[in-house]
């Protein structure tokens, strides 16, 4: 019974790999066949820029995936992506320094999330109609601050995120536990409840309208740090440089089995989706396939990995 | 009142739009008594639970708890006084395991984290008490219904509550798990536990509870000690006067010939049944809640894959590979939960019962509304079905809900009717109604077959009773045998306890 009771967490955190191996093992295969085609992945170098490459995406698809657990969605991401770019560009520079500079990013980023939250919960208006909203408006924003690409970010600043190092790598784990610290709380957990079963969740206590705020909240700190990130990549801010990132987080938290009626879905499957799709465009440009091809690649290999687990489902026997 | 009174609710009473739904209604639940809620659908029992857990407030009218006196009782003060309420739909979340479905809302922490050893070994408790014999790290979405249930009551006790109101706990359990759960509340309540039970199964009311309050149209009808009722009495005291025959007079039909018969049909969790179906019967499909009974009549109908070493369905061989494949072969199928797969709740009265026979339409013709009037009207008309028939669905009881459900197949005039459940959750008086028009059906030629989980219905209602367990189809029964006690035994015949459901 002892050990038992220790281990409930782990047997809990294992049963929800469950339905996911099949993706990591393709994810292995993708990962070997990048190895195979460039094997100067495995040096630092190789790490290190494939972690960077990767890094934005895997926060965009958590910061996607959080508000798809909780019954929503976003199609803020990009818009948020390119906020905190360009504040950024703007502030890192400037007299509040790096360490202010960045906090006003990740409030900001916080603030335009918490917003948007309120108004889909308090209000109870359509996600997707707020997040739309709230889009045209965020990207305004960062148009009038930046309205063309510009402002500096400190070489320092960059050579540490997006140089040599795997600093990028080690901050996603960061990331990835301190998530799993968020999940291991009573308002992380309600996140699932709020998102599936929203009546029965408050029903028993559980603090539904808060968690699904927070989560709102989380995604836009979330997409802020990708800004964030993604101007110190490239030293500079750009008013529309997130843009991509709103379908590509949609894509990677469905490929990772996230669904879209809320509390279904993990966390560890977005992230394996976002290495996937970011592994796949890897792996078409070594194999010199036309820009164009990958893009239809990337859709029929998305549709096929939805598709998979409803066919293997349909095939087994009903009990 | 008395001192062991912990919830006192007085006068009480609310109204939604305009319709007063309780008036006047006062209850006390007593430390230490299980207490029975009674009335048919739609008298107000929802309504009052809400008041007493804190969903809704009350219009008028005031609820002392622990003598302190509330004009309303928000839900945090009904939880910190220990009212748990188990609820009729399940508040759990699928994908979570069954450990952390159980503490939802009250987890215990440790430095602002979720305690999962302490909640290992208070969940563990609470599932042990009510017999749910599961790895507590499994989602609970892999769970059949009636063990969801037993979670969903294993979470009402993780609160330890001094107030257990549970809302047709039993609607989903086995026999066996039914049983334990009486178990469970009467040790509860001999620990001072008071317990509001509400159940539209008599015999559970009457082996279980001391005391029972009934509710009609939203007044208190009655509020009594059950010593010396019996369940002719509960009857009374719930629709008011003399309940005649709940069951038709059985006569038997003069056409017993066969319209469907199959040998080795498996479908889902059906294996190699062999049976006939006879026009001008009701046969009835029982055993212990799970056993294949719904695959059964989804395999006849089309709608699960299914496989058959023979079969013949109204002079046609082989199975129905669809829906439509049987429809036009003259089946029909009636689903038990109606709010999800038999009605489109948002549409109107008229619209559902119209929907069937869209599909016979030609596809692009334009829909004639006058005569689709008509028939709606000659449709409602006959199963008595009242009011507004523009009305949406959503807006009747569940008794008028099936009635709608049963009545869109009648125009496409069905021989064979697969009935689901079809008197789950349905108060008395609509339950007399369905089950007088099943037994006209059988007379006018039609075969009826219909699954349920009441045993008197079986035994009062069919010519036949075929008993299901694991699957298999374990016995037939002729009218002449039938009992309640036959069917029991047949049903759980070697079936070990506990690997019922």
């Amino acid at each position: 019974m002892t050990t038992s009771t220790s281990l409930l967490y782990w047997r809990i955190q294992n049963v929800r790999n469950r339905g996911l191996w099949w993706l990591f093992a393709v994810v292995a295969a993708f990962i070997a066949l990048y190895v195979y085609l460039f094997p100067g992945l495995l040096s630092t170098g190789g790490i290190s820029k494939f972690s960077q490459n990767w890094f934005p995406l895997a926060l965009v698809s958590m910061a996607q995936a959080v508000l798809m657990l909780a019954g929503g969605i976003s199609l803020s991401i990009g818009a948020t992506v390119s906020l905190g770019g360009v504040i950024a560009a703007t502030l890192l520079a400037g007299p509040l320094g790096v360490a202010g500079g960045s906090a006003v990013v990740l409030l900001v980023g916080a603030a335009t999330g918490l917003a948007s939250g309120w108004i889909v919960v308090r209000l109870g208006l359509p996600a997707i109609v707020v997040t739309l909203a709230a889009s045209f408006i965020i990207a305004g924003w960062a148009l009038l601050i930046m309205p063309r690409p510009g402002g500096a970010v400190p070489a320092w600043f960059s050579d540490l995120l997006a140089g040599n190092t795997p600093v990028a790598l080690g901050l996603l784990v960061l990331v990835v536990l301190l998530w799993k610290l968020y999940l291991a709380t009573p308002l992380g957990l309600s996140l699932y409840a709020a998102g599936e079963n929203p009546v029965g969740a408050y029903r028993s206590g559980a603090p539904v309208d808060l968690s699904r705020i927070a989560a709102y909240g989380l995604s836009g700190l979330l997409c802020a740090a990708a800004g964030l990130f993604v101007a110190a990549q490239t030293g500079a801010g750009d008013p529309v440089i997130g843009n991509a990132f709103t379908l590509n987080s949609i894509a990677a938290a469905v490929l990772g089995g996230v669904g879209f009626l809320g509390g279904r879905g993990t966390m560890r499957g977005a992230l394996a989706g976002s290495l996937l799709l970011s592994i796949m465009i890897s792996v078409m440009f070594f194999l010199g396939l036309p820009p164009v091809a990958q893009y239809v690649a990337q859709g029929l290999i998305i549709v096929v990995a939805v598709a998979l687990p409803e066919i293997a489902a349909m095939r087994r026997p009903r009990t | 009142m008395t001192q062991d009174a912990i919830v006192a609710a007085r006068s009480i009473s609310r109204s939604f739009f305009s319709n007063r739904v309780l008036n006047d209604v006062s209850i006390t639940l007593r430390a230490g008594t299980i207490h029975a809620l009674l009335g048919e659908n739609g008298a107000g029992k929802s309504t009052l639970i809400g008041i007493l857990s804190g969903a809704l407030a009350p219009d008028a009218g005031d609820i002392d708890i622990d003598g302190v006196r509330h004009a309303a009782v928000r839900p945090a003060i009904a939880r910190a006084a220990g009212i748990a309420v188990v609820q009729q739909e399940l508040s759990l979340t699928s994908q979570l395991s069954i450990a952390e479905n159980v503490g939802m809302g009250a987890l215990p922490r440790r430095l602002g984290l979720i305690d999962y050893s302490a909640l290992m070994r208070r969940a563990h408790e609470v599932c042990a008490l009510v017999g749910l014999e599961q790895d507590l790290a499994r989602p609970v979405g892999d769970l059949p219904l009636g063990q969801q249930q037993l979670v969903e009551i294993a979470k009402a006790l993780f609160r330890k509550p001094r107030v257990l109101i549970l809302d047709e706990p039993t609607s989903s359990l086995s026999a066996h798990e039914a049983a334990n759960l009486m178990a469970v509340l009467r040790r509860l309540r001999d620990a001072g536990t008071a317990v509001l039970y509400i159940s539209h199964r008599l015999n559970e009311v009457l082996a279980l509870c001391e005391w029972v309050t009934v509710l009609k149209d939203g007044v208190v009808t009655a509020d009594r000690s059950l010593g010396g009722v019996d369940a002719q009495g509960l009857v009374r005291l719930m629709v008011g006067r003399e309940p005649g025959d709940l069951f038709p007079r059985w006569t038997p039909s003069a056409e017993p010939a066969p319209i469907i018969a199959v040998e080795g049909l498996s479908a889902g969790m059906v294996r190699d049944v062999a049976m006939t179906i006879r026009r001008g019967e009701v046969l009835g499909v029982g055993g212990l809640v799970g056993q294949g009974q719904e695959d059964l009549l989804l395999g006849l109908y089309g709608a699960i894959p299914a496989v058959a070493g023979r079969a013949e369905f109204n002079g046609v061989v082989g199975l129905p590979r669809s829906v439509p494949q049987a429809n036009a072969r003259g089946l029909a199928y009636v689903p038990a939960d109606r709010k999800r797969e038999g009605l489109h709740l948002i549409h109107s009265i008229a619209w559902n019962l119209m929907i069937p026979s869209f599909g016979r339409a030609p596809s692009l013709a334009m829909r004639r509304t006058a005569s689709e009037r008509e028939r709606a009207i000659a449709l409602a008309d006959r199963l008595g079905i009242k009011g507004d028939l523009t009305r949406e669905v959503q807006a009747l009881s569940g008794g008028n809900q099936q009635k709608v459900a049963l009545a869109k197949w009648l125009p496409s005039d069905p021989p064979v009717l697969l009935l689901n459940d079809p008197t789950r959750g349905v108060d008395v008086d609509t339950k007399r109604e369905i089950y007088a028009l099943l037994r006209r059906f059988a007379a006018e030629g039609r075969a009826v077959v219909l699954l349920s989980s009441d045993t008197p219905e079986l035994v009062n209602l069919c010519d036949r009773v075929a008993v299901m367990r694991a699957g298999r189809l374990v016995r037939v029964l002729e009218r002449t045998e039938l009992s309640e006690e036959a069917i029991v035994s047949a049903a759980m015949e070697s079936a070990v306890p506990g690997a019922a459901a």
